[in-house]
Order: structure tokens, then sequence, then C-alpha cells
């Protein structure tokens, strides 16, 4: 599904070039879950932000889906990350003014779904993570681990062939991190592709596939088998 | 994107910072509610100069005869019968000249104000009422025969004989050194009637009327005319009454081209009367017009503060699908609707305000539906204009740039 060859990243600050990915290859298929790993400045975010379509990279190939993306316009782009991706953030980035329904239903207000069918996927995405008694809520009268589970639902309602979230539990306790953790395995289980960034081993140990990155290089791609948490007791 | 989505999320970060969008739109507000203001308010003063100058005469021509030697002979009684024996519109002609001075009886005499001319002086004059309290006018029998016969108005029978029913009295008129003895025909309304005891009467001088032939036959130097008033039945009639009148005296004076007549009437007055007035309606609006330029860069300022803060905003939503004319459109109906609710916000100060400051000046402002009109596009013209370069700086951020900003 994602196929990327040789990419390589470079940012020019005044006369200093850092090559933060360098010649990167991977693949990833339907139904993974994918944890990037590495040293802070290894280049995680870097990868993520060009495999979100996010950013732009200086050489090699991204194929999404088939699709080469290198050769795609502003708009273009902006339609597949609606359509294909959904982000989680770890800063959450939610919509102050608008409530926890109105926050889930935006992606698909730009991918033009009617009303009725928006707030229906809205309301279902939303029960998916637990929080179908929130919907008329401000964003700041929920905490921390609310929040991002509003985040999730809003990635994950316009059905994307893949979630990517990067540090999603960086700015969470560690309660509500298994919370989140347990979602993710949940909506993996369900056929969601997921691609998380983390520093922590605590947390990848839960993913199917751990990639090592250090100085904008893979070092080590493992496969794991994912230490299953409980089912989530109702609230 | 739907308009509805823009619309509410326009609204709300409107209205998330309640006192900051009133600031701003606070040039906006001060801009048209002036520019209403001052065009209501001088529409009201043009219609009311309008009236007044109606009223005055927009069926009445004053024709003129250029007459640098003082000849006299260019306009004469003969020309004002065959002027209203061949032209069917004409209702009323006759000089309105007056002279200054003495009126007497035998026991009194007084300043006096002496009008003449021919028996449709009595429509066309302003000095006197037509109102007649007793006999009756000089009429075209008296003119042609130059009959020695006066009117005066109740003021002047009052002040000359002490009543008023002074039909048959004899009255002794000097003006320019000559002494005429008339007799009275008829008695018009005082003037002053309604100014009783107000101030002292005994200095206005008296209103006396008389037959223009009258008075050429006993002062020869006051036979002439250079001037007459031409009463037509409607407005429309003016302009080729008019060019027929000044046509017709060129014929008989033998002046064909040469200038000699004129014919003005008060609508062209009131056009250049009106013109000044809104040449000075437009100067004050086109100042009010730089308060709306302040307010329009007011709005320019604070969607720029608003862009940078809502730079991570703006990347989340660029990540979750939303297009760089998505975001423009987001962006642009925000100061579009700011500068609108703005301009309703003047609109209804401005209308509040032309109906103080017109009722302060006794006048009626009027409110165009060009003027709400022009209000509504001002607006919107402000919010496009001064909006559009936010949005765009909003709209061309790369989503990750957008997304890093702190
Ligand atoms: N916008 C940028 N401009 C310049 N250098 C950058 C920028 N973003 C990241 N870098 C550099 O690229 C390298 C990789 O950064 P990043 O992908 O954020 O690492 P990680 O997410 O693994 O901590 C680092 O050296 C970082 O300083
Ligand atoms: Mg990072």
């Amino acid at each position: 599904m994602i196929e990327i060859t040789d990419i390589e990243k470079i940012y020019k600050m005044g006369g200093e070039t850092v090559k933060a990915l360098n010649k990167v290859s991977l693949s990833i298929q339907e139904g993974e879950y994918t944890s990037i790993m590495g040293p802070s400045g290894s280049g995680k975010s870097t990868l993520m932000n060009i495999l979100g379509l996010l950013d732009r990279f200086d050489s090699g190939r991204y194929m999404l889906n088939g699709t080469d993306v290198s050769g795609l316009s502003d708009s273009e782009l902006a339609k597949i990350r609606n359509k294909e991706i959904g982000f989680v953030f770890q800063s959450f980035n939610l919509m102050a003014r608008m409530n926890v329904l109105e926050n889930v239903m935006l992606p698909l207000v730009y991918g033009k779904v009617p009303y009725k069918e928006r707030r229906e996927r809205a309301i279902e995405a939303l029960e998916k993570v637990g929080l179908g008694d929130r919907l008329e809520h401000l964003t700041n009268e929920i905490s921390g681990g609310q929040k991002q589970r509003v985040a999730i639902a809003r990635a994950i309602v316009n059905r994307p062939s893949v979630l990517m979230a990067d540090e999603p539990t960086g700015n969470l306790d560690s309660k509500t991190t298994l919370d989140i953790m347990r979602i993710f395995q949940e909506l993996n289980s369900e056929g969601t592709t997921i691609v998380m960034v983390t520093h922590e081993p605590e947390m990848a140990k839960y993913s199917k596939r751990i990639v090592h990155f250090r100085d904008g290089v893979i070092i080590k791609d493992e496969e794991l088998t994912p230490e299953l948490l409980p089912e989530r007791e109702v609230e | 994107m739907f308009i509805k989505e823009n619309f509410k999320m326009a609204l709300d970060s409107i209205f998330a910072n309640k006192m900051r969008s009133f600031l701003t739109m606070l040039g906006i507000i001060i801009g048209i509610a002036s520019v209403i203001a001052i065009l209501a308010v001088g529409n009201g003063a043009a219609d009311e100069i309008t009236t007044t100058f109606s009223e005055l005469g927009a069926t009445t021509i004053s024709l003129n005869a250029n007459d640098p030697d003082q000849s006299g002979d260019l306009i004469t009684n003969d020309d004002l019968n065959v002027l209203k024996d061949s032209i069917e519109e004409i209702r009323y002609i006759s000089p309105n000249e007056q002279m200054n001075g003495t009126v007497s009886s035998e026991d009194e005499a007084r300043q006096t104000v002496v009008s003449y001319g021919t028996p449709d002086l009595q429509f066309v004059s302003q000095m006197m009422s037509s109102t007649l309290v007793e006999g009756r006018y000089f009429n075209q029998v008296d003119f042609d025969e130059a009959q020695d016969v006066a009117v005066i108005d109740e003021d002047g029978a009052d002040a000359l004989f002490g009543r008023v029913d002074v039909v048959g009295e004899m009255i002794r008129v000097s003006v320019a050194q000559s002494q005429m003895n008339l007799r009275i025909v008829g008695v018009v309304e005082g003037s002053f009637a309604d100014m009783q005891g107000a101030f002292d009467t005994s200095q206005i001088p008296l209103f006396v009327a008389m037959p223009h032939s009258t008075l050429s036959n006993q002062v020869p130097q006051l036979a002439g005319m250079d001037s007459v008033i031409i009463e037509v039945e409607t407005t429309e009639q003016i302009d080729p009454v008019s060019s027929q009148v000044v046509r017709l005296l060129e014929l008989r004076h033998n002046s064909v081209g040469d200038n000699v007549y004129n014919a003005t009437n008060f609508l062209q007055a009131l056009d250049q009367v009106n013109n000044v007035l809104s040449l000075f309606i437009n100067f004050i609006a086109a100042v009010a017009a730089i308060a709306l330029l302040v307010g329009g860069i007011g709005v320019m300022n604070i969607m720029l503060v608003s862009v940078t803060e809502r730079t991570r905003e703006i990347g989340t939503r660029k990540a979750l699908g939303a297009t760089t004319r998505t975001i423009l459109i987001q962006f642009l109906m925000e100061s579009i609707i700011l500068s609108l609710i703005g301009g309703m916000i003047g609109l209804t100060i401005g209308i509040i305000l032309s109906n103080i400051i017109a009722g302060a000046l006794n006048i009626v402002p009027i409110f165009t539906m060009g003027s709400v009109a022009l209000v509504l596009v001002f607006s919107t013209a402000v919010g496009v204009f001064f909006g559009i370069y936010p949005a765009r700086k909003a709209a061309n951020l790369n989503p990750i740039d957008a997304l890093r900003f702190e």
C-alpha cells in the first residue's frame, strides 16, 4: 500500500544542510500496525510528514495505493489526505471553538459529505472511541485523553486507508496512554492500517512491527508478536 | 466546501472575539454611518430646495432683453399682446417691475413701492397678494385705455384712510419726479395682516399696483421694459415656449441671431443650486469614504493577526483535507462578514443620525434603495479588497510549516 524508495529529505538552515532522510526505502502493507522508533532528531517526524503528504521530498519515489504522489498538485494531495489518510497529532490539534461532534465532522465537510450522513458517521466514530455521550462538549471541557480520542475519531471518520500518529501519547499520562493503545489495537484488529511514531519501547511493543531509525536511515526492521491489551471495560 | 459551514465558521470566529471584532468594525461603522447620514440629509435638503423652487416658479419664464443703450423699446406692450395672442401656452405675461416713491391721501403721506405691469401682474407678482377684499384688479380695458387706476393692499388703505372700503377714493402717487392722481379700484389682502402689532408697520413702505400703460403715459422714461415674467401651464412647456418667445421677438425687432433676448427659468437656477449641493455632498461623502478606507485597513490588520494566530489551525485543516481554495474562501468569508456586519451597524447608526440631524434642520431625510445597496456593495468590496491579502496568506501556507508553527 505504501511503497517508498530511496527517499531523501534535506533541510537547509543558513549555510548548513541537514540530511534528515538518507535514501530511506520502506514498504507497508494493508492491515499492518507499524511503529517507527528512534532517538530524537533521527528523522521520524520528517518521514511521517512525507508519508502523510504534508511535506515534499527532495528525491526518491513514493507510491501510495499504486499512485506516484510526486507529480500531484497541492489540491490533489489535499484530496488524498482527506480520503486516504487519518492524522493523530501529539498536541491533538482540535478546533477550540467547535464542539466534539463538529470536530469529528470536519474531514467530512472537506469531503463534501451531506450533513445527515456526516453526523451519523461522526457519531459512529465517536462511539468507537467511547465518547458517544460527549457530542456537544466543547474541546476545552474534556480531558487530554478524551481529546486524543476525539482526534482519533476525527482521523478514522472518513475511513482512511492508513492512520498516522506522531507521538500520539506524548502529552498523556500512562493510564490514558494505555487507553489510546487499546483503541489502536482495536482499530487495527478491525482492519485499519496504522503507522505510529514513538520513541518509547513501552508503546512500540503493542504494535506488530518496529522500524528503527537513526540519523535518517533505517537501522533495523523487526516483526513482533504484539502484547495484547485486555478488552476495554465500560466506563 | 459548503457555504453554510463557511458562514457558521466565520460567525463563530467573529463572535469568539467580540470586542476585537467590534473595534475592527469601528472604522467601517463610522465610515458607513457618515456616508449614509450625509447622503440622506443632503438628499433631503436638495428635495426641500427643489420643492421650494417649484412652488416659486416651476412654470415661470423670465424674459430679459439685453439693452445696453437703455433704448427701452426692445419689449413693448404691443409685443406682450402679440405674444399672448399667438402662443397658446402662455397663461400670463407681464413686466414685474417696482419703483420707489410716495403715496398720499388727503390726510397721510407714506413711502411706497409701486408695482406696474399688465393685468396679469396680479398672477406673476410676489409683491402683493392677489386675493381681493374690495373691488377688482385693474383689467384689460384699464390697461388698453391707460386709465388712471390703482390697486392697494389693506394695510395701505388702513394707513392712508383708516379703513379698508376705499374703492373710488383718490390717491396721489409720485415716482421719478412725476405725480399721478389715481383712483382706487380694488383692495387686496394685507401683506402684514398676520404681523399686526408685532412691530411698527408705519416705517414699512406701502404697496401700490397700477397699469404699465398708465405709468408710461405719465412717466415716459419708464415706458420701456427689459424684463418680463411669463407663466405657462406646465413645466414641460417652459423650454418650447421660451424659444418661441425669443424667436418671435427677434422677428418683430429685426434682431435674429443678435442674442438680444434670453429666457431663463427657475429650474435652471435650481439645477445650479443642486449642482453645487451635490458637489458638496459628494465632497463630504468622499471624506467619509476615507474613514471607510481606514476601516478596511483595520479589517486587513486584524485578519493578518488572525491568520498568524490560527496558523496551526490552518495547518490542521489542510491535514484534514482543506484545499488552498477552501482556506481562501474561509478567511475571505470572515472578512466579508466582518465588513458586512460593520456596514449594517453603520447603516443603522447612519439612519438614526440622519433623523437627528434632519430633525434639527427641519427637513425630511431621504433614504434611497441606492444608498442601502451602496452600503452592501461597499462593505462587501471592503471585505474582499482588504481580506484577499490575509486570506491568500493563510491559504498559501505550506501544511507542515503551518502545523509546526509555535
Ligand atoms: N523545518 C526544519 N528545518 C530544518 N531542520 C529540520 C526541520 N525539521 C526537522 N529538521 C531537522 O531534521 C532532523 C530530523 O528531525 P525530525 O524528523 O523532527 O526528528 P524526530 O521526529 O525523529 O525527532 C533533525 O536534525 C532536525 O533538526
Ligand atoms: Mg518528532
